[in-house]
């Protein structure tokens, strides 16, 4: 009885199946646009959180690197010769990882600090100088790892030097960052979860109101696929939504921090610019939304079907 | 087309709706399925359709073994039966003709390859005006035709239709058989469930009898002439 030759090709019905069902699911949407766009907010809201979390901590972490262009290690070194501090000078100088070594004697230094005074005689009342000799080493790499190992090269060089590295703040800004990063990693793997569950639940509500229809089609022969399809669309609609909404988010959370953050970094003496997303984010969160809606439609249809 | 061999079901509670039936349609074939309420006929339809599954026993239906038949070839296979219901079960969201519409939806026909083939099937029916109407602005006897219309559109090889009449008066009931026919005259097998004794008894096609679950009458052939 049947006619093939009037059906489309099996690719080309296929192809017009996922068509149907997407032309099918952008209606259904827009017929819904108070679900549709509650649904939106929510997929918006819970990616531009874990994004912007992220956002902030690379700027702290590039402003971290701004600050850390010249990291440098002091050894102060008290009642020690003159001849003993330039030869110590001198042999960490030849060192590989040193880029450059400065030399302050104690004599210099209290010379320094006399002219520095406004009353250059109160310093005859001490008996001894009691500023101690400084060598700053200046490391040729910047990584805290390589500054970290030369500190320690230096400890054991000058075991009686006191060692003071201005790159520890920096290697302990390093390690709250990748603390953030996990706990980021963390919050968003569980807001991921919670929305793509609530778009499940959706997915699944929605087919569970088109229970006839589903009955109907599986009688004249629809595949779980087909039953499946318009729900898949429907999450990818809502995650495009939601990924472009929560870059809209995102910009609006950058353009509120921007001044009030540069400003602070500028009172602290460490102007910088705070840096919005780039277009690689916009991107992620897209493509972050399409996922999730797709996992929710799958999970939803899933469900309903199985029902 | 249709071979059931001792067929039994059970449903759960111990009640049988089909005793050790065994039948034979063959393809071309028109027959009817006559009975009381309760005597099984749905049941028989039903498992026709692979919308149960026997107790005990084998179905053939055009030429697959139902017992064999992989659940994900099951969509497959119903594509080659039109099914027809007493209570219509139209979607009341939709227009007329984006019900008749909805198998060849299914099948991936092109749009405007499946207008056609609506409105030809509409035409057949008679309600080719109320292609854009709401089902529900339609009275009883055009929904089971909407509900007709669909279930041939696709041009199955197998019509099963369940007291398509059941809800109709004498002249609109008459109508209806005189539909199928139709198709049958043009090659489609039918097996049509219906305690009209009456009315069908008038068209002249072999009776298949289930009372309390048992047949009588087993072996439907190819009529020479078509009525």
């Amino acid at each position: 009885m049947k006619d093939a030759g009037d059906r489309a090709g099996c690719l080309e019905a296929w192809l017009y199946n996922h068509a149907d069902a997407a032309r099918r699911s952008l209606w259904r949407r827009l017929h819904a646009p108070g679900q549709t766009l509650i649904l939106v907010a929510v997929l918006g809201f819970i990616l531009a959180l874990p994004a912007y979390l992220w956002l902030l901590l690379e700027n702290a972490r590039a402003l971290s690197a701004d600050v850390d262009h010249e990291p440098r290690i002091a050894l102060y070194l008290d009642d020690t010769a003159e001849e003993t501090v330039s030869a110590a000078a001198a042999r960490i100088d030849a060192w590989p990882g040193v880029a450059r070594v400065v030399t302050t004697g104690s004599e210099e230094a209290l010379a320094t600090y006399r002219a520095s005074l406004p009353d250059p005689a109160l310093l005859d009342w001490l008996e001894d100088n009691p500023l101690p000799a400084i060598i700053e080493v200046l490391p040729l790499e910047r990584s805290p790892e390589a500054v970290g190992a030369l500190e320690r090269q230096l400890a054991d060089l000058l075991p009686e030097a006191t060692i003071v590295s201005d790159h520890e703040w920096v290697r302990q800004l390093g390690a709250l960052h990748a603390a953030g990063l996990r706990v980021l990693l963390v919050i968003g793997a569980l807001l991921a979860l919670g929305v793509t569950l609530i778009l499940a639940v959706a997915s699944a509500a929605e087919l569970r109101e088109r229970r006839e229809e589903i009955s109907i089609a599986r009688i004249t022969g629809a595949t779980d696929c087909f039953l499946r399809r318009p729900s898949l669309y429907g999450g990818l609609l809502l995650g495009l939504g939601g990924g472009l909404f929560s870059l809209i988010l995102l910009w609006v959370g950058v353009l509120l921090t921007r001044e009030p953050v540069e400003g602070a970094a500028v009172v602290f003496g460490l102007p910088f610019a705070f840096a919005g997303p780039e277009a690689r984010i916009g991107l992620i969160l897209i493509g972050a939304g399409l996922v999730l809606g797709w996992i929710g439609g799958r999970l939803g249809s899933a469900a309903a079907l199985w029902d | 087309m249709i071979r059931m061999h001792r067929v039994t079901k059970r449903f759960p509670g111990g009640t049988e709706a089909l005793s050790n039936v065994s039948l034979r349609v063959d393809t071309g074939a028109l027959a009817f399925l006559t009975g009381p309420s309760g005597a099984g006929k749905s049941t028989l339809l039903r498992l026709i359709a692979r919308l149960e599954r026997p107790t005990r026993g084998r179905i053939m239906v055009n030429g697959r073994d139902l017992e064999t038949l992989p659940r994900r070839q099951e969509p497959q296979f119903r594509r080659s039966i039109g099914l027809v219901f007493q209570d219509h079960r139209l979607l009341f969201d939709r227009p007329v003709h984006a019900n008749v519409a909805l198998p060849l939806e299914i099948l991936g026909y092109r749009r405007a390859e499946a207008r056609k083939r609506v409105r030809a099937a509409l035409d057949k029916v008679g309600l080719l005006q109320k292609e854009n109407a709401q089902p529900q602005t339609l009275s009883a006897g055009e929904q089971q035709r909407v509900g007709i219309a669909r279930a041939i559109v696709h041009r199955p090889a197998l019509l099963l239709a369940d007291e398509p009449t059941g809800n109709l008066d004498p002249g609109l009931s008459r109508e209806i058989m005189q539909l199928f026919l139709d198709f049958n005259r043009v090659g489609m097998t039918a097996l049509i469930a219906s305690h009209n004794l009456e009315l069908i008894s008038a068209l002249g096609r072999p009776m298949l009898h289930l009372e309390n679950g048992s047949l009588e009458a087993r072996h439907v052939t190819q009529p020479r002439s078509a009525g």
